[in-house]
């Protein structure tokens, strides 16, 4: 058998036998065993068959063969010869191909191209008859000749222009569709179309709009956006088409679905980008007339939106290269007509309409620096007049926001203070009208009446934009609405909900960032004169002006203001026999904690000024009150301490390694002589005073860096000796702030300073403390609870060797039989993962991923198994069985809420099944002391459903009995000695009314339920029953969340659920 | 939708309706303002109560009043236009009052609500409508123990009285809620309840 007969044997199913058939002989032509011509002659039985199935398979043959030779090898002639053979026979089957990979090689030439064209173009008029793939096969063809040949087929002019579009006419195949949009482009961009501009338009408008809808699992992945995108390139080719496609997109807004009328709208707008300034000028009105109608009587957001866009896109292309202001400009021609009907409406700002005539002028005004121009000069005169003629209030504050619209438009022409280059060529129209502004502003926010409270506002932001405004106001207009500012804040009463004040504040901050000189120079002096010497009220008027100050310092400058008049009220407040409450010197550190949070104080060159004058100067101060040497006692009150602490443990996070080191060498001594202050640890002759200084040095000590840890005093060869002392001093101390301290302390040395081989040492105080507890009744003081829960923390969290005989002694703990010792540990659990300020990730520590993890997965299943046993034990009257003690089963409950709250749901999910009863058992409990545990089981619930969705807890079979208990929970008639506390009551309606928004997991509020019944329908009547009931409740926020929950189910809970559309 | 009624009505800004001032919360937990998030909460931590409603505070009582009315009708947004009843000034809270159902029973718990709707024209087709709408919700979020009344403001409507024989009608008012399209109109405003 020849060849070519296997070929035809096998073609249909093996193609790479077939494939290899060919290249044998591909092979064996390159050799020179065989010729070309002797190839195309074997095959002549066939070709003339009469069957196209066999010519086809005998065409594929050398068109396989073709592709198989190497691309040099064919001559010219080859070609030329090959070519014309395929193009006689171009419908056969692969010949369309054997053209494809011909006018690929290097030797096919222009000529050729037209050719093939030609045979195209008058062989395929039949084309939309044929399969999906021949098809796809022919546009590929021209696709290629288009690319590669393109000269020679724009040369061909009208012939394939006319040909492409005959050929692909009534073509509905998305993938063909693609090929056929992207040649049509090149046609409609390079070719002279003048005399078949409408033939074309239509040959692709004819798409519009585009509904395809891929079908489910689509191997293609062309997608309807796909298609749009390559048709709207199209209708946006050439301004040719913009007498036909303009008024037929704009005929397109009168359709009744939106999204016709968004994908009209995007094409319009990608005309009007692409189509030239006096095109897009000659349509500029008509545009605007139709569009007005959906802007003023918006339907929808997006479609008012989409058009606002258009119409500043062509206020954009009509200030094209325009640097005059002339009213015979094509612009002007535009907005005259936009500007009119905007006036009218303005007329009256108060009313719906005048919105919509906002966002217009807003838009077009801000296009460009011209464009802004026109439109103030016909919009504002008239504003002033209306503004003086205005019967009320309320249409005054609405002709401000006008303003404050064409302010914010102002911004965006041309720029802020700190906005860099681009500065418009032209004068803003703005200046001319400065004073006015400044008057009427001005006038505004200070001599309306106080309880106008949003006109005021209204005024201010306008104030404010004007002063931001790159160019516009000088230093001391700008000053003078910094007054008024300073004025509002300082002398005026609150009013309601305070919002000018909290306006009044964001404006100085915004104002800092531009010209922080007037608020240093203005503000300061008028702020730092209101603050006291000293405080001894409880009332701390004082509060709102740090609070301000802490808001407008953050500018660099500004800072070293706030820092130098802060820091030296604080000296002299230090020095003083009779310092007053010691609110106010802790108010002065908070507002610098404040401020320093804000800022990057890494990156802030007098981080070290700060950092000598708080860390060491403060702390120095602290070493000698606590001896006793002080003037007063501010620095011996913890809570002072603890925000000093925090704001030392800030600088010296920030400040280099050497003067860490320095940190680190002085922890205890506080920077100070021996002679002058005894440092804690290893002293006998301690008070409580020298204690406290204990909360400072853990500060300290978290700040610095790890690699420090060989400069901390006593670690040397170990920290044996040091982590046992303050063992001791945590278990024996009495004062609450000081035993925090010291176990925060010993946590950070065990945590992030104790080397990985020294871990044993910690481990083996674990354990001993864990030995001191009395062996009859099982029992240890709650000091020792803590210390050992502390340790844990420090070991979990680094993922030390024992972890698990940690939690397992923890456990043990919690069984005891002693009521005290179990229900301190309970708490402990949620020490464990919480999150801590000291040790935390911020300052070091050492947190290891599956710590969480590790946790979860050791204790989940102890409690659970725990609590199943004491509830069998429970149900179990057999005198055989052990009866647990009544407290096991609510300190086990406690314990499981503290691990709950500090684990991400999505571990907590794969567990739920187990976990879901026991959170349910946790909702029986109903004593007063279970309020806590019943808060954080329902914070867990909500969670849970919230990511997940009703499904899970259906999964689990528990829907009806998580309702009946979040509706127990609801009520405020309990029996006796039970407790619903408001909180607790509207917590759990909040649940439920979760439930109903949340039927689909990850759903957005509101979602609709899926199709299907919902596993919520057969409690619905009772829930909606006794919501009615809750609708009464006592407190109105209960009351709140009961109406909330219940229109939620009203409307969420369905039984006959709605078809997507 | 049908040619609108009234396709430019006044809006008050949502701003200068009223609401509930809540007293400042008293700043026992230190600093009230700005500064909570500076200095977190004491650590989570063995002795630390939750935050607990104290025993006083949940034992005082806070009965529904006017403003909880106007706060549960005023987020309804009109049939016509996405704005809420409250800014087009449809419903305002001195047209709202509770009054015992039987001044001569002292300890009756039953009350009356008594609602005037002002509608923003005085041809107002929808004024039923939205009656119906401030009627569901209200049935929907207070007890039983309240009756409720909605009327149209007299002298606002050119058809006042009819509108006011349709709401107070018990058998209109159920005839009315069983209708499909109504229900889905009414649903549709409520939407924006919150």
């Amino acid at each position: 058998m020849s060849a070519l007969q296997t070929f035809m044997l096998v073609v249909d199913h093996d193609k790479e036998e077939a494939k290899r058939i060919a290249e044998g002989i591909a092979h064996d032509i390159e050799t020179r065993k065989t010729t070309l011509i002797d190839t195309v002659q074997s095959l002549g039985e066939y070709i003339n068959d009469e069957d196209p199935i066999l010519r086809g398979k005998a065409i594929s043959y050398l068109t396989a063969i073709i592709q198989a030779l190497s691309p040099k090898y064919l001559s010219r002639q080859q070609i030329q010869v090959l070519t014309t053979f395929f193009c006689d026979r171009i419908e056969d089957g692969g010949a369309v191909d054997g053209l494809q990979a011909l006018q690929g090689l290097d030797r096919f030439n222009k000529f050729l191209a037209t050719q093939v064209a030609q045979a195209l173009f008058s062989n395929f008029q039949d084309l939309q008859s044929r399969s999906q793939t021949q098809r796809f096969h022919v546009y590929q063809l021209l696709n290629d000749l288009m690319s590669n040949h393109r000269g020679a087929m724009r040369d061909m002019g009208d012939i394939s222009l006319l040909g492409v579009v005959d050929i692909m006419t009534g073509e509905k195949d998305p993938r063909n569709l693609m090929i056929v949009f992207s040649i049509l482009k090149v046609i409609m961009i390079e070719w002279d179309i003048s005399n078949h501009v409408e033939t074309l338009f239509d040959s692709v408008y004819n798409y519009f709009p585009i509904t395809f809808r891929p079908p489910p699992n689509d191997p293609y992945g062309i997608t309807a956006q796909d298609l749009k995108g390559r048709l709207q390139e199209c209708i946006s080719s050439t301004r040719h088409f913009a007498p036909h496609a303009i008024p037929a997109l704009l005929d397109k807004l009168d359709s009744t679905s939106p999204n016709v009328k968004k994908d009209a709208l995007s094409t319009l707008i990608a005309c009007i980008h692409s189509y030239d300034p006096n095109t897009v000028s000659k349509f500029s009105i008509t545009v605007w007339e139709v569009l007005k109608f959906e802007i003023l009587n918006a339907q929808e957001e997006f479609l008012s939106e989409t058009s606002l866009e258009a119409l500043q896109a062509i206020a954009q292309r009509l200030s094209e290269g325009v640097t005059e202001v002339s009213p015979e400009l094509p612009l002007a021609k535009y907005l005259q007509p936009i500007t009119k009907e905007c006036n009218e409406q303005l007329q009256e700002p108060q009313n719906k309409q005048a919105k919509p005539a906002q966002s217009i002028l807003s838009r077009v005004s801000a296009a460009s620096p011209v464009s802004f121009v026109l439109v103030v000069q016909t919009v504002v005169p008239p504003i002033f007049t209306l503004y003086q003629e205005a019967d009320g209030i309320v249409k005054q504050r609405a002709l401000l926001e006008t303003l404050n619209v064409l302010f914010e438009a102002a911004i965006t022409v041309f720029g802020q203070w700190t906005t860099r280059g681009g500065e418009a060529a032209i004068e803003n129209p703005l200046l001319e009208f400065k004073d006015q502004f400044s008057d009427l502003f001005g006038q505004a926010l200070m001599g309306a009446a106080k309880e106008e409270v949003s006109f005021r506002v209204t005024a201010l932001k306008g104030f404010l934009r004007l002063s931001t405004l790159r160019d516009f106001f000088q230093e001391n207009e700008i000053g003078l609405f910094v007054q008024y500012l300073d004025e509002i804040l300082i002398k005026e009463e609150s009013v309601g909900r305070d919002d000018l004040k909290k306006e009044a504040i964001a404006a100085l901050a915004e104002i800092s960032k531009h010209k922080p000189r007037l608020i240093v120079d203005i503000t300061f002096p008028a702020f730092v004169a209101t603050l006291p010497e000293e405080d001894e009220g409880s009332d701390a008027l004082y509060m709102p002006t740090l609070e301000t100050l802490a808001q407008i310092s953050v500018e660099r400058d500004i800072f070293e203001t706030l820092f130098r008049r802060l820091f030296s009220k604080l000296s002299v407040l230090l020095q003083k026999e009779q310092p007053g409450s010691v609110a106010y010197p802790r108010a002065i550190l908070v507002t610098l904690l404040y401020v320093m949070q804000q800022r990057n104080m890494e990156q802030d060159p007098s981080v070290d000024l700060y950092f000598d004058k708080v860390v060491v100067g403060l702390c120095r101060d602290v070493a000698v009150s606590a001896s006793g040497k002080a003037k007063n006692q501010v620095l011996k009150d913890p809570t002072v301490l603890d925000t000093l602490g925090r704001l030392c443990n800030l600088l010296v996070r920030s400040v280099s390694t050497q003067k860490q080191e320095q940190v680190a060498e002085n922890v205890y001594s506080l920077f100070s002589s021996p002679q002058d202050f005894v440092p804690i640890p290893f002293t006998q002759t301690t008070n409580a005073d020298q204690e406290r200084t204990i909360i400072i040095s853990t500060y300290l000590l978290a700040g610095i860096s790890k690699d420090c840890s060989n400069k901390i005093p006593h670690t040397d060869p170990d920290m044996s000796g040091l982590l046992l002392d303050l063992v001791h001093r945590a278990v024996s101390s009495t004062d609450p702030a000081t035993h925090q301290a010291y176990l925060r302390h010993l946590a950070l040395l065990v945590n992030k300073f104790l080397s990985k081989q020294d871990v044993a040492i910690a481990e083996k105080l674990f354990d001993s403390l864990l030995q001191s507890q009395d062996t009859e009744s099982q029992s240890l003081n709650p000091a020792t609870i803590r210390t050992i829960f502390w340790l844990s923390k420090a070991l979990i969290l680094r993922l030390a060797p024992s972890t698990t005989h940690i939690l397992t002694s923890l456990l043990t703990i919690l069984s005891s039989p002693d009521q005290q010792t179990s229900a301190t540990a309970a708490q402990g659990f949620s020490i464990i993962l919480g999150e801590d300020d000291i040790l935390s990730a911020n300052n070091g520590a050492t947190i290891r991923l599956l710590c969480r993890q590790r946790l979860f997965t050791t204790v989940i299943p102890l409690i659970s198994s725990r609590i199943r046993e004491v509830n069998i034990a429970g149900t179990d009257d057999s005198a055989a069985a052990k009866k647990s003690p009544d407290h096991i089963k609510p300190a086990h409950l406690t314990a499981l809420a503290g691990i709950l709250s500090t684990i991400p749901t999505a571990l907590v999910m794969p567990e739920l099944p187990t976990l879901l009863p026991l959170l349910l058992q946790s909702l029986d409990l109903q004593t007063v002391d279970s309020v806590a545990v019943r808060i954080a089981t329902l914070d867990t619930l909500a969670v849970i459903i919230r990511d997940n969705g009703v499904v899970v807890i259906d999964q689990c079979g528990h829907v009806q009995s998580l309702v009946t208990r979040l509706l127990k929970t609801t009520s405020t008639s309990t029996g006796p000695g039970a407790v619903n506390s408001p909180r607790l009551r509207a917590d759990a309606l909040k649940c439920l009314k979760l439930l109903a928004t949340h039927q689909v997991p990850g759903a957005a509020a509101n979602a609709r339920a899926p199709p299907g019944i919902s596993p919520l329908l057969p409690v619905k009547a009772q829930v909606l029953r006794s919501l009615r009931a809750v609708l009464d409740d006592p407190k109105r926020d209960v009351r709140k969340a009961a109406v909330d929950a219940r229109a939620a189910w009203l409307r969420g809970v369905d039984d006959a659920p709605e078809e997507d559309e | 939708m049908a040619e609108m009624q009234n396709s430019n009505p006044t809006i008050l800004n949502a701003a200068d309706l009223p609401t509930r001032l809540r007293p400042t919360v008293t700043r026992k937990s230190e600093y009230g303002g700005i500064f909570t998030s500076a200095l977190p909460l004491t650590p989570v931590d063995f002795e630390s109560d939750p935050p607990s409603d104290s025993e006083d505070d949940n034992l005082l009582e806070e009965p529904i009043d006017e403003q909880e009315i106007y706060d549960l009708i005023s987020s309804i947004s009109d049939p016509e236009h996405p704005i809420s009843l409250g800014e087009l000034a449809v419903v305002s809270l001195p047209d709202i009052a509770i009054k015992p159902t039987l001044p001569d029973v002292p300890d009756s718990p039953l009350q009356s609500v008594t609602v005037l709707i002002t509608p923003t024209i005085t041809h107002c087709s929808l004024a039923t409508v939205i009656g119906l709408g401030v009627r569901v919700r209200l049935e929907q979020s207070l007890p039983p123990r309240f009756r409720m009344d909605v009327r149209i403001k007299e002298g606002t409507h050119s058809t006042g009285d009819e509108v006011n024989k349709q709401l107070a009608d018990k058998e209109r008012v159920a005839a009315a809620l069983e209708n499909g399209a109504l229900m889905g109109v009414i649903a549709k405003m409520m939407e924006t309840c919150h």
